[in-house]
C-alpha cells in the first residue's frame, strides 16, 4: 500500500553555539551533517513539511514536572530551555491541527533527567518530553498519554517522573541494562502501587538488528498501544541503537528507525540521544521526517549500508523472540505478582541517583499515597552532595481531597523543618511554591 | 532641475508585464529623462523603442553605463519556451531522485557522495555515457549534469563533463550554479541554465546588435532578483540568474529615490500587481534559500519579495453585506479608458486624484458598485481604495509574519529573536500618489513617493552595482577547502583555520565579482555565515569544519547620492 502523504511540523534546533563541554559528544557540530541531509534532500521544500520557529520554554513549563534544587536558574541554560522550547512548539502545532504529526529535532536531550533535578545526569538536565506532555495536558486538556522510548539507553528519567502515573504509558526499548548505562530498566520496573503495569520495560540484547525491533514492535509495543488506548503517542527517538554509534552496541539502522515510525505512526517525535553524528543521524532523522511525512522511504539508508550492516544473528533472533514471548505473558496477560496495598496507606522507597555529567550523587526517600480516586500525594525528601536538602511535595492533577490534605500537611510539616528548601507542586491548580 | 551637459548618464531600462520603463539619470543623481512605452511580444524590438525614445538625441558617449532588467528568461520559463535539455544525475540514497526530473530527458546514473564528500559509490561510467548517447539521439543539444553533494566535492560532476565532452562540450554543472545545499533545487536550476543558455545568447546578442547600431559603447548590465546586476556578456553562462529581477528593480530603486530609514516597507503598485519588499538598515532583505521560477525552486539568489494580485487595473466585485473584492484578475483598463468594469483607476478619476480619460463614464461605471455598498458614488470610491489598502495591508502582514517565523538555529539568534517590523512605507508606481492616504491609514505609517516614483523601477535597475556569492567549505580531516562558484577544490592540512578560510573566501568573491563584469576594489560585503565546527572522534578533536558564505551586499554604485 502506497503511503499517503502527512502534514507534518518540523522544529529544529541544532544549537549551533552550545556545548557541554568542547569535546563531549553533546557539542555543537552533533545535528550540523543532519542539517546539511535534510537540506541536500530537498525535505523542506516540500508542500506537507512546515518548519517552525522554537521559542524558549518557561520556568512555569518547567515546574509542572521539575523540582530544581536551588533553582530553575541554576541547572538550567537558555539552550536547555529552547530545546524544551522546541518541544512545545511541536505539541503546538499537532494540538491546533496545523500538521497531523510534529518532530522536535532538538538538543540537548532529556529523557534521564528525572523529578527532582540537581545537575546534569546522562547528558539531561531537563526533561524535555515530560515537559511537553505536562504543557498538552495543562493547555489542551488532554489526558491519556503514551511515550514509547526508543533510545539505546532505558529513560530512566522519563520512567521515575511517570512511575505513579496512570494516565501515562511509559513504553522503553533498551540496550539490557547489564550492558549500559544507566543499568535499569528491566521488566520488573511495571510502575508504582497506584499505576502498576503504566511503565513498560523491554530491554534488548546487545546486537538486536531491524528484525528485532520489528518483532518487539509488532508483538509489545502495537499491542501494549492498543490495549491503553491513548490520546497521544510521543516517540522519545534517540537514535543511538545505530550500527554505527560509538557509545552503544546495537544493531540498528536509518531504514528500521523508518519502518518503525510508520508502524508507530507518533503524533510527535522527539530527538533523544545519537552520537553517530556523521554515519548515522543524518540518515536516521531522514528516514523519521520521511516515514512521518508519509513518504517513500524505501530508498533511504547509510550510503555504506550494504557493507556495514550485517543482519541480525541467529542467537540474537532467539534471545528476541524468547524476551518476546516473555513479556507478552508478563505485560499482556497479566502474569506477575501485583502487590496489594489498602488505599490510604502510604508507602516508602529509598533510592540513589548519580549525576554522571555532573559527578552529584543524591539520596532520596520517597513518599505516595495508595489511593484509587487520584495518581495520589506524592514527597520526596532529596539530599544531594552538593549539600542541598530539601523535600518536594507534589499534588497531581485531578487529586482526590484525601490526597490533597495528605500532599498540604507533608508540606506544613517539612516547611518547619530544617530543609534548605520545601516545595509544593499543585499540579491541581496548576501553582509552584517555595518555602 | 535640469542636469549639468558635462556630467555622464546611466541609461536604465525595465520590462514589464505591460509597459517598460526607461530613464537617463546622471550619476550625481539627478533624472534627465524618463519614458513608457507598451511592452510588445517581440522583446528587441520593445527594448530598440524604449533606447530609442529615451535617447532622443543624447550623444552616445554621454552615456557611461547601460543596465536592462528584462523578462527574457522569465518569459521563457513561465512560457514553457526553454530549449529541450538533458540531464544526468546521480544521487545514491535518500529521496527518490525520481521524483526530481526535469526536462525530456533525464537520467539517473549510479554513483554517490556523501554529506562529507566522499565517495560512498563511484560513478558509472557506461551509465554516463549511455545517458549522453541517448540525449544526443534525441536531438538535444543542451546538457547539465548534477551529483548530489556535488558542493562539498565536484570531482563526479567534473568527470561526467569529461567523459561527454565530446558530445556535449559545454554542459551546465551543478556546484557552478550555487554552493548551497538542496538536491533538488540543484537539478532544477541546472536544468533552466541549459535550457536558456541558447534562447539567452540569442537575446544578449540582439541587445548588443541594437547598443552597437546606436554606438552604445559603455559597459552594460543585466539585473538579477537579487538587487545586483551581471555584465551582459558575463551573464551567458548562467542565464536563469537573470530571470525575474522585476521585483528587484523596484526595491532598488526605493533604495536610490528614498532615505529608507530604519526599517522600510517598499510597495510598487502596477496595473494588475502590487511588488512587495522590505529595507532593512540600508540593505534590501534577501531570501534565504532561492527563487521560484514558474514551477521551478531555484537556488537563486533573490531578494525577499512578494506579489499580490492587487493593482490599479483589478477587478472590483462588490455584493450587498459583504466586503468588496478586489483582484487578481484584470477585466480591462479603467472604464473612463473605454474598459468594460471600473477597477480602483476609475475610483482615483471619480474622486479627482487622477486626471485621466472620462470622468462621467468613471462615475457611471462605479453607480452599480456604489449601490451594493449603499453609498453615493463619491463614497464608494473612496471605499474601494480604501478597502484596496486594507487588502495590501493584509497581504503585507502575512509577508511580515512568515518572515519573522523563519526558523533560527544558535542560541543567541533565539535570545537577540530580531523582528522585522517596518517604520516607515516607500510607494512606488503608476497609481502611488493616489494611494498615498488610504495606505497610510491602513498601516499606521508615514508613507512617502519619492519624485520619479513611477520610474522607480528603472531607476534601480539603473544604479544597482555588480553582486555575487560564495560559499566555502573546508573540512580539515577530508584535507580539502571547496568554493564552488570560483571552480576552488584543491588540499589544505590541518593547519587551515578560519582566518584563512576568510582570506580565500575574500578572494574568490572578489574574482567572482571581476568574473561579472564588476570592479574589485571597495566591495561592500556581507558575511551571511561564519562558522567552525571542531570535530570530533572519541573523545578528541579530529579536525575543523569550516562554513563560510560571502556575498556582495546588494547596493547602489559608488557615487549616486543617498537621499536625506
Amino acid at each position: 500500500m502506497p503511503p499517503s502523504p502527512k502534514r507534518t511540523g518540523l522544529v529544529f534546533f541544532p544549537a549551533f553555539d552550545w556545548a557541554i563541554s568542547p569535546t563531549h559528544p553533546e557539542r555543537e557540530e552533533r545535528l550540523l551533517y543532519t542539517r546539511d541531509q535534510v537540506l541536500e534532500e530537498g525535505l523542506l521544500d516540500l508542500d506537507n513539511i512546515v518548519e517552525y520557529r522554537v521559542r524558549p520554554a518557561t520556568f512555569e513549563d518547567i515546574q509542572r514536572v521539575h523540582f530544581c534544587v536551588p533553582d530553575e536558574a541554576s541547572v538550567t541554560t537558555e539552550s536547555h530551555l529552547i530545546s524544551a522550547g522546541g518541544c512545545l512548539v511541536a505539541a503546538d502545532a499537532v494540538m491546533n491541527r496545523e500538521v497531523d504529526n510534529a518532530f522536535a529535532l532538538v538538543r540537548p536531550p532529556g529523557h534521564h533527567a528525572m523529578r527532582v533535578v540537581h545537575g546534569n545526569r546522562g547528558f539531561c538536565n531537563i526533561n524535555i518530553e515530560a515537559v511537553m506532555v505536562e504543557h498538552i495536558r495543562r493547555t489542551y486538556g488532554v489526558k491519556k498519554v503514551a511515550i514509547v522510548d526508543t533510545d539505546c539507553h532505558h529513560g530512566d528519567g522519563t520512567q521515575e517522573i511517570y512511575w505513579h502515573d496512570p494516565d501515562t504509558l511509559f513504553i522503553s526499548l533498551h540496550q539490557d541494562g547489564r550492558t549500559i548505562f544507566p543499568g535499569t530498566g528491566f521488566p520488573n520496573e511495571m510502575g508504582g502501587p497506584n499505576a502498576v503495569g503504566a511503565t513498560a520495560n523491554i530491554p534488548l540484547p546487545p546486537q538486536t538488528g531491524e528484525e528485532g525491533f520489528a518483532v518487539v514492535l509488532e508483538e509489545l509495543v502495537m499491542p501494549l498501544l492498543e490495549r491503553f488506548q491513548p490520546e497521544l503517542v510521543i516517540n522519545s527517538a534517540g537514535q543511538d541503537n545505530h550500527y554505527s554509534d560509538p557509545i552503544t552496541d546495537m544493531n540498528f539502522s536509518a531504514r528500521g528507525y523508518a519502518a518503525l515510525n510508520a508502524r508507530l505512526q507518533p503524533d510527535i517525535c522527539v530527538l533523544e540521544g545519537g552520537y553517530a553524528v556523521e554515519s548515522a543521524l543524518p540518515y536516521v532523522n531522514v528516514g523519521i521526517i520521511m516515514a512521518m511525512a508519509g513518504l517513500d522511504f524505501r530508498n533511504v539508508r547509510e550510503p555504506n549500508y550494504d557493507r556495514e550492516y550485517r543482519p541480525q544473528s541467529p542467537d540474537v533472533t532467539q534471545n528476541v523472540d524468547r524476551l518476546v514471548s516473555r513479556l507478552r505473558q508478563v505485560f499482556l496477560k497479566g502474569k506477575y505478582e501485583a502487590p496489594s496495598h489498602s488505599p490510604g496507606e502510604v508507602l516508602e522507597r529509598k533510592r540513589e541517583v548519580f549525576y554522571d555529567t555532573d559527578g552529584i550523587f543524591e539520596r532520596q526517600r520517597e513518599l505516595i499515597r495508595v489511593c484509587r480516586d487520584c495518581a495520589g500525594a506524592l514527597g520526596v525528601e532529596s539530599a544531594a552532595s552538593t549539600g542541598n536538602h530539601v523535600f518536594a511535595v507534589r499534588i497531581p492533577p485531578n487529586a482526590c481531597p484525601a490526597c490533597r490534605r495528605t500532599a498540604e500537611s507533608w508540606f506544613e510539616q517539612a516547611a518547619e523543618g530544617t530543609f534548605t528548601q520545601v516545595f509544593l507542586q499543585d499540579r491541581d491548580r496548576d501553582t509552584f511554591e517555595r518555602a | 532641475m535640469p542636469s549639468s551637459d558635462a556630467l555622464p548618464l546611466i541609461l536604465g531600462l525595465d520590462v514589464g508585464g505591460t509597459q517598460t520603463d526607461a530613464v537617463l539619470v546622471s550619476c550625481d543623481g539627478v533624472v534627465a529623462s524618463a519614458v513608457k512605452v507598451p511592452t510588445r511580444a517581440d522583446l528587441p524590438a520593445t527594448l530598440r523603442k524604449a533606447v530609442d525614445q529615451t535617447l532622443s538625441g543624447t550623444g552616445p558617449d554621454r552615456i557611461s553605463r547601460m543596465a536592462f532588467s528584462t523578462t527574457m528568461a522569465t518569459n521563457a520559463i513561465v512560457q514553457d519556451r526553454l530549449d529541450p535539455a538533458g540531464m544526468i544525475v546521480s544521487a545514491g540514497p535518500g529521496m527518490d531522485p525520481q521524483g526530481f526530473a526535469v526536462g525530456p530527458s533525464y537520467h539517473v546514473v549510479e554513483g554517490c557522495l556523501d554529506h562529507r564528500g566522499y565517495e560512498a559509490r563511484p560513478l558509472s561510467k557506461e551509465a554516463v555515457l549511455a545517458a549522453a548517447a541517448g540525449i544526443r539521439d534525441q536531438g538535444i543539444q543542451a546538457l547539465g549534469l548534477v551529483s548530489k553533494f556535488s558542493v562539498r566535492n565536484p570531482a563526479h560532476e567534473l568527470c561526467m563533463a569529461e567523459w561527454v565532452k565530446e558530445i556535449f562540450p559545454h554542459p551546465a554543472l551543478g556546484h557552478q550554479v550555487s554552493g548551497h545545499l538542496n538536491f533538488p533545487r540543484r537539478i532544477a536550476t541546472t536544468y533552466l541554465n541549459a535550457a536558456l543558455r541558447e534562447t539567452h545568447e540569442r537575446f544578449v546578442r540582439a541587445l548588443l546588435g541594437i547598443l552597437e547600431e546606436r554606438d552604445l559603447r559603455a559597459p552594460r548590465y543585466l539585473l538579477k532578483p537579487d538587487g545586483g546586476t551581471v555584465g551582459l556578456e558575463e551573464s551567458l553562462g548562467f542565464p536563469a540568474r537573470t530571470a525575474q529581477s522585476g521585483p528587484a528593480a523596484s526595491i532598488m530603486g526605493a533604495l536610490a529615490l528614498d532615505p529608507c530609514p530604519g526599517t522600510t516597507l517598499v510597495l510598487d503598485v502596477g496595473g494588475t500587481t502590487t511588488d512587495i519588499g522590505l529595507i532593512y538598515r540600508g540593505a534590501p532583505l534577501l531570501e534565504p534559500y532561492g527563487i521560484h521560477l514558474g514551477p521551478y525552486k531555484t537556488l537563486i539568489r533573490s531578494l525577499q519579495t512578494r506579489s499580490v494580485g492587487i493593482g490599479g487595473d483589478s477587478e472590483v466585485r462588490a455584493e450587498p453585506g459583504r466586503p468588496l473584492r478586489i483582484g487578481p484578475l484584470r477585466q480591462g483598463p479603467p472604464a473612463a479608458l473605454g474598459g468594460p468594469a471600473p477597477p480602483p483607476t476609475d475610483a482615483m478619476i471619480v474622486l479627482g486624484h487622477l486626471d485621466a480619460g472620462d470622468k462621467e463614464t468613471a462615475r457611471r461605471a462605479l453607480e452599480p458598485v456604489a449601490a451594493a455598498l449603499d453609498l453615493d458614488v463619491l463614497k464608494a470610491a473612496s471605499a474601494v481604495l480604501d478597502r484596496m489598502a486594507e487588502l495590501i495591508a493584509d497581504s503585507v502582514g502575512a509577508f511580515l509574519h512568515y518572515i519573522n517565523a523563519r526558523p533560527v538555529y544558535t542560541v543567541r539568534e533565539v535570545l537577540e529573536g530580531v523582528t522585522i517590523e517596518p517604520g516607515h512605507l516607500v510607494l512606488l508606481g503608476g497609481p502611488a500618489v493616489q494611494l498615498a492616504a488610504p495606505l497610510e491609514s491602513a498601516f499606521g505609517l508615514p508613507c512617502s513617493v519619492p519624485p520619479h516614483a513611477e520610474v522607480a523601477n528603472a531607476i534601480g535597475a539603473a544604479v544597482s552595482r555588480v553582486t555575487c556569492e560564495i560559499t566555502l567549505h573546508a573540512d580539515t580531516v577530508r584535507g580539502t577547502v571547496v568554493v564552488p562558484e570560483a571552480g576552488i577544490d584543491q588540499f589544505i592540512d590541518g593547519e587551515f583555520d578560519l582566518d584563512q578560510g576568510m582570506i580565500m573566501a575574500r578572494q574568490s568573491l572578489e574574482k567572482a565579482v571581476s568574473g561579472a563584469g564588476g570592479a574589485e576594489d571597495d566591495l561592500e560585503i556581507t558575511v551571511t555565515e561564519q562558522q567552525s565546527f571542531n570535530m570530533i572522534q572519541g573523545f578528541s578533536r579530529t579536525g575543523r569544519n569550516i562554513r563560510l558564505n560571502l556575498c556582495v551586499t546588494p547596493g547602489l554604485i559608488p557615487g549616486w547620492p543617498r537621499r536625506s
